[in-house]
């Protein structure tokens, strides 16, 4: 891997967020309504909807607002909300550190459970293990997110008093009582994660150990350890991670029904929140973010393609 | 002269009392300090008091800041920056007198420069505060000396102390009355209210402390409040269960059963103003025969609406916005079913073969829909096939509202009589949805605006609704109780039917709160 390679690699990024922001600006302006009709709501009247519009610049021609907003961000600016008025980057950057630290904390939850479980369901393909793995994944894939939290309040929070109910405490505010509220939101987006993962890793892992180069390393006499690892394993975790880099996009910003229900107040939630009143920097801001996090995500996972199959090789 | 004493006498008694009635009327006494911790159900988007437009960010403004008066749970005004007031005898000149040393969060005073800085504020276009529209026929705001500011109006107008305790209406420093300093009132309060900022977080919290500079030493009793944002119902319902709140701002119906049963709780109950409405254009065919409007109107089950669209928790409407929750309620016979009558209406105006027509409701907030579906249902043994529309929220607001001619509406109580009636259904009404447009009404509602006499005022309001009964501009089907809940030790928390007042002030926690912070 070269230097120009990480350096086309990361100009390409940001004309992919550059075309993101001209689609997302494009799309708001077919949207009905805009933020000063959403701010006033049944309150408007049409001498207050000219004053807001006219203090929020959207009279302005559509090109002329774009240029504004990608002058701002170019040098640093993104602008203010226009629901609160408050500046748009410490908000983005607070909503984006919760989201991030629900997705480590999914994630590496995820992936100290979905490997084992997946390997385990593999090499013992239709024993008791097998199936029960299969059928837990099933039931976790199946399950509708509002569905495991809401379940997991009632049984959790309502029924025992283990856990506080929703609600999300700063780490930097009280540790414990922040990771204790983290314990349900992480086990519910994990739950889908492990059985995504795990089933991906068992077939995958299935085909490899029926293959030719498999039952070579066999016949070779390597322990089933050795050829599970080195051989079966490797070529079998490729697909797995491109899911795994897919899942960090979802847990990011597909985990809104999450964040709405436990009242986190991460990116998926304020991007929600963006769109439905029409916030226009709000909306860019947190739209370049989301794509900002596929790209590097998938960019991590090419890296992580080549460590683990020498064949492959960017130039 | 005797009939306007009696008006002013209530807030006057209490003016030099120096204590507000609910405090009064209290036998054990409220113990000083803790935090409360209130669930809300949507963010705290604008913290700006002149410019906030949903209950959560009316409860952050109350909490800061003060109006002139404020409005006590029998709707009547009671003193808060002004201790008195008077009015000249047409009612056209209103005289306020301040408290003395009122002092701002920032420790600057708050005089009548301050009053008369705000509310140029709010009626200023430019500013777009809903108060512009809702506080009144004011002409002109002018400080006579520093603690007397002089309201001269447009038009008589007997209500102006009611509504100069309008959510919006709260005094905001002078200096950051006007751009660009009233931007800054976005990030920061600098107010005179009960509490004062501590931080402010739109979409997770809002913490304020004591004002140790309140103007009244009793209050308020907390030391600190959080109110704290959950934007799911059931989970906020299962945070008060447990105990992780206090105080639930606003519980719907489905959770209101489980409220009640859980241990350690009050679920809290109160009829209000706050309805859902057809409109209906009385302008465009077919609704602008009022024989149409009125057979439509006989077609509805008030009492199956109550069940169906307020599950239960709500008042039968009779066609006018007012209900027991107002003061000058009338109660008029209510309106049954009557299909019969509905099709001898209906073949009248020359339907006999029935009428099509779309129904427009928005999907937010959900009862708009169910109200859609079932007046549908109700309507069609008499001849009405209506299809319903819903639409997400935005697309209705531009295209839908105001402009339709058959659509859902969906109002909260306002302080008066007047406020509803001249907010929506007289001829130059800010939002005249119906186009109904009758001088008569107009005649009343006007002659009642400038009348200082009780009784008077009753017969007159009396008669507009029974015009507006008879003449149905819109249908309204049901009105809403407003829900919430409590901790068991949360004392002297009263829901407000207005829905938009608070009075955290005068809460206090008794045996048995936790130490929370």
């Amino acid at each position: 891997m070269s230097g120009r390679y990480l350096l086309r690699r990361t100009g390409l990024i940001l004309y992919t967020l550059l075309v993101v922001s001209v689609l997302v600006f494009g799309i708001t302006q077919v949207l009905p309504a805009d933020a000063a009709t959403m701010l006033l709501g049944e309150n408007a009247t049409p001498e207050q909807l000219a004053a807001i519009r006219e203090r929020l610049g959207l009279n302005d021609p559509i090109w002329t607002q774009y240029l504004r907003w990608l002058g701002g961000v170019v040098t640093g600016d993104f602008g203010t909300s226009m629901r609160t008025g408050l500046p748009v980057l410490p908000q983005i950057a607070e909503a984006l550190s919760r989201s991030l630290l629900l997705a480590a904390l999914s994630i590496g939850l995820m992936l100290v459970l979905a490997l084992p479980l997946g390997i385990l369901a593999a090499v013992r393909r239709g024993r008791p293990v097998d199936l029960l793995v299969s059928l837990a994944s099933y039931v976790g894939i199946s399950l509708p997110e509002f569905v495991t939290a809401t379940l997991a309040i009632l049984v959790f929070a309502d029924w025992l008093g283990w856990l506080p109910p929703t609600g999300y405490v700063p780490l930097t505010e009280d540790p414990a009582r922040s990771l204790l509220h983290l314990i349900l939101p992480v086990a519910t987006i994990s739950l889908i994660l492990v059985a995504h993962v795990s089933r991906m890793v068992r077939s995958e892992l299935v085909d490899a150990l029926h293959t030719d180069y498999v039952r070579a390393a066999r016949l070779k006499g390597l322990p089933e350890r050795v050829v599970l690892r080195r051989h079966a394993l490797r070529n079998a975790l490729l697909p797995t991670i491109t899911i795994v880099a897919l899942d960090v996009g979802y847990v990011l910003g597909g985990i809104i029904v999450v964040e709405e229900i436990f009242a986190i107040p991460g990116i998926g939630r304020t991007l929600i929140v963006a769109v439905q009143n029409r916030d226009l920097p709000m909306i860019q801001a947190g739209a370049l973010v989301m794509a900002a996090t596929y790209c590097i995500a998938n960019f991590l996972a090419d890296l992580a393609y080549a460590a683990l199959d020498r064949r492959i090789q960017y130039g | 002269m005797t009939t306007r004493r009696q008006i002013l006498a209530g807030a006057t008694a209490l003016g030099a009392s120096g204590l507000p009635a609910t405090l009064r009327a209290q036998t054990a006494t409220p113990r000083r300090g803790g935090t409360l911790r209130m669930s809300v159900d949507q963010a705290v988007a604008k913290l700006n008091p002149l410019l906030t437009r949903v209950n959560p960010e009316y409860l952050v403004a109350e909490l800061l800041y003060s109006g002139l008066t404020r409005l006590s749970t029998d709707m009547t005004p009671e003193p808060d920056l002004a201790e008195r007031w008077s009015a000249s005898d047409d009612l056209v000149t209103w005289t306020f007198t301040l408290r003395p040393d009122v002092a701002f969060h920032d420790g600057s005073a708050c005089t009548s420069a301050d009053v008369v800085a705000s509310f140029e504020a709010m009626l200023d276009p430019a500013t777009a505060s809903p108060a512009r529209n809702n506080i009144g026929p004011i002409a002109k705001v002018e400080a006579r000396d520093p603690r007397t500011v002089v309201f001269t109006l447009r038009a008589p107008y007997a209500d102006l102390p009611v509504m100069l305790a309008y959510t919006n209406a709260r005094i905001v420093p002078a200096a950051l009355s006007k751009a660009p300093g009233l931007a800054r009132l976005d990030r920061e309060a600098v107010g005179t209210g009960p509490f004062r900022l501590v931080s402010y977080e739109p979409e997770r919290q809002v913490v304020v402390e004591r004002n140790p500079r309140y103007y009244d030493p009793q209050r308020p009793h907390l030391d600190r409040v959080e109110i704290v944002v959950y934007p799911d119902p059931t989970a906020e319902s299962s945070a008060l269960i447990s105990g992780s709140t206090d105080v639930m701002m606003l519980a719907l119906p489905t959770e209101f059963a489980r409220l009640q049963r859980a241990s350690g709780v009050n679920a809290l109950r109160t009829p209000s103003g706050q309805f859902c409405n057809v409109n209906l254009g009385c302008d465009t065919a077919p609704f602008n025969d009022v024989r149409v409007r009125q057979a439509l109107a006989l077609t509805v089950d008030r009492a199956a609406m109550v069940d169906f669209v307020a599950e239960g928790f709500g008042t039968q409407g009779n066609d006018t916005p007012l209900n027991s929750a107002y003061t000058y309620y009338r109660e008029l016979p209510m309106r049954r079913p009557d299909i019969n009558a509905a099709k001898r209406l209906l073949a009248e105006a020359g339907h006999a073969n029935g009428i099509r027509a779309t129904l427009i409701a928005s999907d937010r907030p959900a009862v708009r829909t169910q109200l859609a579906v079932a007046l549908k249902e109700m309507a069609r043994p008499a001849g009405f096939e209506i299809e319903v529309r819903t639409m997400p929220h935005a697309t209705y607001l531009e295209q839908v509202w105001r402009k339709g001619s058959f659509y859902i509406g969906f109002y909260n109580m306002q302080p008066t009589a007047d406020g509803i009636f001249s907010l929506l259904y007289t001829s130059n009404a800010a939002w005249n949805e119906t186009r109904w447009n009758n001088a008569e009404f107009d005649r009343l509602i006007e002659a009642a605006r400038s009348t200082a006499d009780t009784a008077r005022r009753r017969e007159l309001y009396g008669q507009a609704q029974q015009l507006m009964h008879r003449d149905v501009p819109s249908i309204i089907p049901v009105f809403f109780d407003l829900l919430a809940a409590t901790r068991s030790y949360v004392q002297n928390y009263k829901l407000h039917p207005r829905g938009a007042v608070f009075r955290l002030d005068h809460v206090w926690l008794g045996e048995g709160a936790p130490r929370r912070g």
